[in-house]
């Protein structure tokens, strides 16, 4: 069966601050896996579910911070929360600048950590969800013979039927055909979703 | 320092011409007066012409000289050897001739040749008073300036012209120390060298810092001049105030980095297993409420509160050993001496601070201490009470400092003229990381209490709202060894 559940990831090289945030983590019926270090957490297959980072500032080999970058580097999109045992504002600066959800100085309100840790889910879900859209219609646009690809950029510039069938030299009634295959198989529900779609697929107006 | 040109010959040789002018004129009057008295006396010219080449070679010099030796001669064979009135001579006249020929010749040689050595020595001093890397000044028996060189001109600021017969007391003595100046005086007139390091007055008013050794110099059995050579040591001197506060501060920055990193060292130790138990302590509290609520996992949470919490314990117990025990030299020790040598250390600072410091060191029964970390405890009271009196920015800064001992206890107390301390600040200067400073840390009291409650003493604040006191009491050796 496959996992579904959002799963929260841990790396803190003190065993008992890692033990009581899983702790806490767990206590309001979130999954959790922790790690004593960056390369722990690499091996790990990470499950294709929703997930958030809690990342300590201060690990053994390698910054938090330097491990942030890493992350981007590989192409790993998680939201990441720095916990750190005394921030300074400079730090903060950088972790934030590079993307963190929040940067918590221990030792923190659990509230802020569990709010912080929601917020990083919701935004891993809705990246999942644009992630998945994009593959979709990526497949649905596969489906398209080279004419009706032709079309789309013609139609989503919002061209009258007639002007496109001049601009490809055929008839409008061919137009109106190709026209309404493309809508059906990209599956857009009008013109303006249409037009959407071909924005999410980089697809630009033709002229 | 570049090399002047001195005059290789004194001025009073004046010109060639001149010279043998009065070569000339010389023997016209020798011979003058030897015609005249020549009726009288028969020999008296030789008496004549012979000063007469005398003082031609002493003044005129080996050439005019020997020229007046010559004409002399001529002279003296013309006038006054027979035959009289002819440039002949008789074979009787000519050792005659001869004779005195070779009087006037080494009579003119001997005085030149002697006066020429002289003048020689002469220039050699006027080299050597100019070109002295000292500065240089003669003074005579009622100070009044005989004689300065360059190197004086260039530190003082006066040509020889403008100093040359005033009184050199009032010239560069600053009018403060007037007084030594007089007493230096005093001694020379006995005969005694003074060698000191004084300050001295610019001819623009200003202050120069000068070593000044002068040299008492009896002319002519009675007279005396001094002699004062002066040089500039305000480079020395800043270099040796710089050295001397950069030590100050390096003291300072080690003590308060020691702190700094201790406190780093703590906070990161300790913080790690507190921010642990409150993690553990909120997911208990959420295992709890839990509807059921999940006791296996509250209880093992607590177990963890407990584990983290001794923890951190711990760590603060290793601290304290490591402070403790680990670095104390336990020793006899005089606590003046720790004090004075605090006081040196800090000298710079006190300058600084233009704080005037009065001690009144009882003589103390020694006390069973870490130098050290009694030192840093009086480096911690001095330093505060300086800060505390250039926070109060009044007139007159005073730090004094007393030790007495009584009843087996050595008492040292700190009193300064600063901001002083209200009774709600007293109770709380020795509380850890509090302080009034903008770039304190707060733990020099701090520090400084468990040094001194260490060594089995006590270290109060009194409050005071004109300037603080503070006091340590300190076991005497022996009375402590009782009492253990």
């Amino acid at each position: 069966m496959k996992r579904t559940e959002p799963l929260v990831f841990v790396i803190d090289d003190d065993q008992s601050v890692r033990t009581a945030v899983k702790s806490l983590i767990r206590s309001v019926g979130l999954e959790v896996e922790s790690f004593a270090s960056g390369p722990e957490f690499l091996q790990y297959a990470r499950p294709d579910v929703p997930s958030c980072l809690v990342l300590d500032v201060r690990l053994p080999g390698i910054s938090g911070l330097d491990f942030q970058k890493e992350l981007a580097r590989q192409g790993i999109h998680l939201p990441v929360i720095f916990i750190t045992a005394h921030g300074d504002i400079p730090m903060s600066v950088r972790a934030m600048k590079a993307g963190a959800v929040e940067f918590l100085t221990k030792p923190f309100r659990d509230q802020d950590l569990l709010d912080a840790i929601q917020t990083s889910l919701n935004r891993d879900r809705e990246r999942r969800r644009q992630e998945s859209e994009i593959s979709e219609l990526k497949v649905r646009f596969e489906t398209l013979t080279t004419r009706e690809r032709e079309l789309l950029a013609l139609v989503i510039s919002g061209k009258p039927n007639k002007q496109i069938a001049d601009v490809i030299g055929t008839s409008e009634v061919t137009v109106k055909v190709h026209r309404a295959n493309l809508t059906r198989k990209m599956r857009a529900e009008s013109l303006a979703d249409l037009v959407r779609m071909a924005g999410r697929l980089n697809i630009a107006p033709k002229a | 320092m570049q090399l002047r040109e001195i005059r290789a010959e004194p001025r009073f040789y004046g010109h060639v011409l001149f010279r043998y002018g009065m070569a000339l004129g010389l023997v016209v009057i020798a011979l003058s007066l030897s015609l005249l008295l020549h009726p009288y006396v028969s020999d008296a010219f030789i008496v004549f012409f012979l000063a007469a080449v005398m003082i031609v070679g002493w003044f005129g010099r080996t050439g005019p000289g020997l020229f007046s030796v010559a004409i002399s001669t001529l002279a003296v064979d013309y006038f006054f050897i027979v035959p009289r009135h002819a440039f002949v001579m008789e074979v009787e006249g000519i050792p005659y001739f001869f004779s005195f020929l070779l009087s006037a010749g080494c009579a003119s040689l001997l005085a030149s040749t002697r006066k020429q050595a002289e003048d020689k020595q002469r220039v050699h001093f006027d080299k050597l008073f100019e070109q002295s890397p000292e500065a240089i000044m003669l003074v005579d028996a009622r100070d009044r300036v005989q004689r300065v060189n360059e190197e004086f001109s260039r530190i003082f600021g006066y040509t020889s012209n403008e100093i040359v017969d005033g009184v050199s007391l009032s010239f560069i003595v600053p009018p403060y120390l007037h007084d030594e100046a007089l007493a230096s005086r005093t001694r020379l007139s006995l005969g005694e060298s003074v060698s000191m390091e004084t300050v001295r007055m610019r001819k623009d008013g200003s202050v120069v810092q000068v070593s000044e050794i002068a040299v008492p110099v009896a002319i002519g059995g009675e007279r005396m001049s001094y002699y004062y050579i002066f040089r500039d040591i305000t480079e020395n001197k800043r270099a040796a105030e710089a050295l001397q506060r950069a030590h100050a501060e390096l003291v300072h920055l080690s003590r308060v980095t020691t702190v700094g990193e201790l406190v780093t060292s703590i906070a990161h130790e300790v913080n790690q297993p507190i921010a642990a138990v409150v993690t553990n302590g909120n997911a208990a509290s959420r295992w709890l409420a839990q509807h059921p609520p999940n006791l296996d996992e509250a209880r093992d949470a607590l177990e963890n509160i407990v584990r983290d919490a001794t923890r951190a314990g711990d760590v603060i117990g290793r601290i304290r050993t490591m402070v403790q025990k680990g670095t104390a030299h336990m020793e006899p020790l005089d606590c003046n001496e720790v004090i004075r040598s605090v006081l040196n250390l800090l000298d710079a600072e006190i300058r600084r601070g233009e704080v005037r410091v009065s001690t009144d060191l009882g003589k103390l029964p020694s006390v069973i201490g870490d130098r050290v970390q009694l030192q840093q405890v009086m480096l911690n009271l001095i330093i505060n009470a300086i800060d505390a009196m250039s926070a109060a920015n009044r007139h007159a800064n005073i730090l004094s400092i007393l030790s007495s001992s009584d009843e087996g206890f050595v008492r040292v107390q700190v009193h300064d003229t600063g901001i002083g301390i209200t009774t709600e600040l007293a109770s709380r200067i020795f509380n850890p990381f509090f302080t009034t400073k903008p770039d304190g840390i707060g733990m020099g009291l701090t520090i400084s209490r468990s040094i001194i409650e260490s060594h089995g003493g006590r270290l109060w604040a009194v409050p005071n709202e004109t300037g603080s006191v503070l006091s340590f009491t300190l076991p005497v050796a022996g009375e402590s060894d009782e009492a253990n």
